[in-house]
């Protein structure tokens, strides 16, 4: 009875993720360098370090929680735009960078309560439906937006006076992209994320263990804005340019692609879909009619050829091989 | 006098014209048994659901160990001791049987020690089964995983909705077993077809009719009753 006393332990999975956690971490760090003679790879590869922390803070709804969130990139552009709008009223970006981040997660989290009565595609396509609205309200407050123009010309952040160099925000951005995926890690061995874990699976069951499912969807959507809220905060400098379009829907949809591509509800996966997938708008940008076909064919080929996307694919093989064991095993049992 | 567990009042409940529950009244003690029997469509279910609150009743109310349930969402019912099954067995498929249990633990009212936890899954023999997915196992040992998560828990009433649906009569057998020695643990309210279930457990047992509460009383008065032979068990079962 050995296997029941270690009940308590909420992570027998958690020993596995120190080594990846200290390659992805090492890799994430060494990039700038090894690309710092060159600015344009650089810069893609920043680029992705954005959408890794992106991907992780979708991976914490779609993948965790079971909720399909596409106005995600829209969280995304309520920070960008109220952190540029800050930082040229004289706030340092630093300061400016949490209260648009928060502002993102409270947006979120009111925007998310409709995943309270809705449940999986419904709350998709209200979801959608809230994109289209943020994505409008983009356009039409032009004055703090400067509508479908868009705002130019975005410097980068200083720090102590001195405005910081490429090879040093290209530091900041592997920081964030890891300590966010640390902190997905983090939660999803807690209990915070057994109960979103709980909730994704049946949440009517969840309830009826006395898990709170309204408190926590929110919770859940809070953290998942912040995720985006930082990403958008910190894209908008790097990018130095920043319009409705840059937030709009497929946006979005390429961050849920990242999430399922790569394997949701999996800590990995969603940092592979991301690796592999953000690059591909840089090297596709001379065959840009072609580039978004070429996602809707991925979309298409991870919806029905690999729902659990390349790191779930892998888990399924397993548990499909082991199946027939167990079900071997209890047949004796119960004779 | 002994001590009122769950008390029913006049309790209504309709779905747009049909009323599935029209006033009902109830009344369980700490520690008895209570069977619930009744044709498919009476309202057993439903009023199962309104106790645990996954349904509003349109009126009446229901006070569980002395405290009004009204309002309250399914999850603080279930942390002031009230669980429930489902009729369609119900465990989280994708997890192991210790992600299961583990779950159940993290908001349970009074969670069971890692001791106890062992004690109990050993009772249930369902200790060899925690490595295993729980969408893989039969369904004699979800049956079994449903319990094991409630009862860490440290319930004062399970709600069991028809717990040996889908079962063979062997497995009836065991499970009957295994339900009669619940009721050292915690007060059962039993929904069930199968009489011998019903018969084997009860103290008292309650028919529900098209959402009217037809008869109650000790399971032998109750399977002999006249109304509840002609309208609901026929002579040939009977």
């Amino acid at each position: 009875m050995t296997t029941v006393a270690e009940t308590k332990d909420p992570s027998p999975r958690s020993i596995g993720h120190g080594l990846p956690l200290a390659c992805f971490a090492a890799v994430a760090f060494a990039t700038p360098f090894l690309l710092s003679g060159n600015r344009y790879l650089a810069f893609v590869a920043g680029v992705t370090m954005i959408h890794i922390l992106w991907a992780s803070g979708m991976n914490l709804l779609y993948g965790y929680t079971g909720l399909m969130p596409l106005m995600f990139a829209g969280l995304a552009g309520i920070s960008a735009y109220m952190v540029v709008g800050l930082t040229a009223a004289g706030w340092s970006f630093w300061l400016a960078l949490p209260v648009g981040a928060l502002a993102a997660s409270i947006a979120g989290t009111i925007l998310g309560l409709p995943s309270l009565r809705l449940k999986g595609f419904y709350f998709t396509l209200c979801s959608l439906v809230i994109q289209t609205v943020v994505t409008l309200a983009f356009v039409y407050f032009s004055g703090l937006t400067n509508g479908d123009t868009g705002i130019s010309q975005i410097p980068l952040p200083s720090f102590a006076g001195t405005p910081l160099s490429g090879l040093a925000y290209d530091l900041v951005l592997a920081a964030s992209a890891v300590i966010g995926v640390v902190i997905l890690m983090v939660i999803v061995q807690s209990t915070l994320g057994r109960r979103l874990i709980a909730i994704r699976e049946d949440d009517e069951l969840a309830g009826m263990l006395g898990i709170n499912v309204t408190g926590y969807k929110m919770i859940a959507f809070f953290i998942g804005s912040l995720f985006a809220g930082i990403g958008g905060a910190l894209y908008a400098p790097y990018i130095g340019f920043i319009s409705p379009r840059s937030f709009d829907v497929l946006i979005s949809m390429n961050i849920w692609l990242m999430v399922a591509f790569g394997g949701r509800g999996t800590i990995w996966g969603p940092v592979i879909g991301a690796v592999l997938l953000a690059p591909l708008s840089f090297l596709l940008q001379e065959y840009y009619t072609v580039k978004d076909v070429l996602y809707g064919l991925l979309i298409i080929v991870v919806i029905v050829a690999m729902p659990g996307g390349i790191a779930g694919g892998f888990k399924r093989k397993r548990r499909e091989a082991a199946a027939p064991v167990d079900v071997a095993a209890s047949r004796r049992s119960v004779k | 006098m002994k001590d009122i567990l769950l008390d029913v009042k006049a309790v209504s409940k309709r779905f747009g014209g049909v009323a599935a529950l029209k006033g009902i009244d109830l009344i369980q003690h700490r520690g008895e048994t209570l069977g619930m029997i009744g044709p498919n469509g009476s309202g057993k279910t439903t009023f199962v659901n309104v106790i645990s609150g996954h349904t509003k009743p349109n009126a009446g109310s229901v006070s569980f160990d002395g405290h009004s349930l009204s309002g309250s969402n399914p999850f603080q019912i279930a942390k002031s001791g009230l669980t429930r099954t489902y009729q369609a067995v119900r465990v989280f498929g994708e997890l192991t049987v210790r992600e299961n249990v583990a779950t159940a633990l993290v908001d349970a009212r009074d969670a069971a020690s890692p001791d106890a936890v062992a004690e109990i899954a050993d009772w249930l023999r369902i200790s060899h089964r925690f490595d295993a997915r729980a969408g893989s196992l039969t369904l004699m040992e979800q049956r079994q995983v449903e319990l094991l998560m409630r009862l860490v828990q440290k319930p004062k009433l399970m709600m069991l909705d028809e717990p040996v649906g889908g079962l063979s009569s062997a497995e009836v057998r065991i499970m009957i077993g295994v339900l009669s020695e619940l009721k050292g643990r915690c007060t059962i309210f039993v929904i069930e077809h199968t009489m011998k279930v019903i018969r084997e457990l009860a103290d008292k047992v309650v028919v529900l009719m098209a959402g009217e509460k037809l008869a109650e009383g000790p399971p032998a008065q109750i399977l002999s009753d006249q109304r509840v032979i002609d309208q609901y068990l026929g002579t040939a079962d009977a």
